[in-house]
């Protein structure tokens, strides 16, 4: 995802604009988090005007809705605060609208924003994949299970897991006095929105309510501390894999090459195996082999990841 | 499916653009704030490397180890950025 490292931004600062965009209703507006230059992905703070009405629609890519303060009405039934929504690209959410007006954050994951009126599905969508639940009702917090984890009093509720990239969106909260101190990176990229609280980092200061970070990976981030504590909501594009160390000076190539030589010692013959020449595109069983569609980074023994595949001859 | 091909229309296109401008305006000041920030963080930066070897680093939840004199590390003579 080519998105800059935008981070402290805090939202409060910028206000609301209208959404203008095509398909979309009048009475929606938003905030810019960040955005993909290339493919539009966008992370909007996003507000509906009370009276807000949207007819049944689709959108051409997967988006994720969570609602911070106020209601949305899906259907017959009513979302209130800590309601998440996940919309696969293609199916028809029904008629939604906000008779008082809310506030949430949402989030177009592989295109920018759009929205085309239908009551069916289009035919390319994965209705399977639609998910909707009250975080703040209906998860439990837990603590983080990634090893090695964050400091005790950091847990989170996982919205949403993504089981081939290990991508997954969850609420996160820090309780008061929480503090952790060493520095992280991650080989993901990682997203988040301070619903409530300031926490501090030690490279950025104070990220206090409406604050939001799109982070890329390899990059700094920690020490830790929360005072009041926060409530969050975070996103990975992977697998979110904590590289601690306490090195405040390291940079992205430097942590980078620490990533690859852990892998070396963690996973070593997965490791040797990648570095050998011949084929070397790792096969899922359980999804396209991927060639056809370019969709994993590979090379044939010469190293060169970008390459393009001449289409096959079918045998008669 | 996370995404299903079609043509992006000319008004996504202009607005695109414009996001992009105000993007690359917001990354800017960032980058801004950040420098003048510089005297507090390497205030907090030798407070951390302080602490660690008296109280410690987490390692892995509540696991901590102190850290060695000879251990900290040294501040490299090149540029030193936070944002990337």
């Amino acid at each position: 995802m080519a998105r800059p490292h935008i981070e402290p931004f805090v939202d409060r600062d910028v206000p609301f604009k209208k959404m203008t965009l095509p398909g979309f209703p009048k009475g929606m507006q938003y905030k810019m988090l960040s955005l993909d230059t290339d493919n539009g992905a966008s992370s909007m703070t996003v507000l509906f005007e009370p009276g807000y009405k949207q007819p049944p629609g689709m959108s051409y890519t997967e988006y994720e809705l969570f609602i911070m303060s106020g209601s949305i009405t899906i259907g017959e039934k009513v979302w209130g605060p800590g309601s998440y929504v996940f919309v696969p690209a293609g199916v028809a959410l029904e008629a939604l609208s906000s008779p008082r007006g809310a506030t949430g954050l949402i989030f177009y994951n592989y295109g920018e924003p759009s929205f085309v009126e239908s009551d069916s599905d289009h035919p390319q969508a994965e209705r399977d994949r639609y998910a909707a639940v009250n975080a703040y009702d209906n998860l439990h917090w837990t603590s983080t299970n990634f090893f090695p984890a964050t400091a005790p009093g950091c847990m989170v509720k996982i919205l949403r897991f993504d089981p081939r990239t290990h991508g997954f969106t969850f609420m996160y909260c820090m309780t008061p006095n929480f503090w952790q101190d060493n520095i992280s990176y991650h080989d993901c990229s990682e997203e988040a929105y301070h619903i409530w609280g300031t926490s501090w980092m030690m490279q950025f200061g104070d990220l206090p309510t409406g604050g939001y970070f799109w982070r890329p990976p390899y990059i700094n981030h920690g020490a830790f501390a929360s005072k009041l504590g926060i409530l969050a909501i975070g996103r990975t594009d992977t697998l979110l894999y904590n590289h601690f160390h306490f090195n405040p000076w390291t940079n992205i190539e430097e942590n980078q090459e620490r990533a690859a030589s852990r892998i070396l010692h963690r996973n070593p013959e997965m490791y040797k195996w990648i570095n050998t020449h011949g084929h070397n595109h790792p096969i899922d069983f359980e999804f396209d082999h991927g060639h056809a569609h370019g969709d994993r980074a590979h090379h044939h023994g010469d190293g060169m990841v970008e390459h393009k595949h001449k289409k096959k001859r079918r045998r008669r | 499916m996370k995404f299903i091909e079609n043509k992006r229309s000319r008004e996504a296109e202009a607005w695109l653009k414009k996001e992009i401008v105000e993007q690359k305006r917001r990354y800017r000041k960032i980058v801004a704030e950040q420098e003048a920030l510089t005297p507090k963080r390497d205030k907090w930066i030798a407070e951390f490397l302080q602490r660690i070897q008296t109280r410690g680093v987490h390692t892995h939840y509540d696991q901590m180890r102190k850290v060695r004199p000879e251990e900290i590390p040294v501040k490299p003579k090149r540029k030193f950025k936070v944002v990337f």
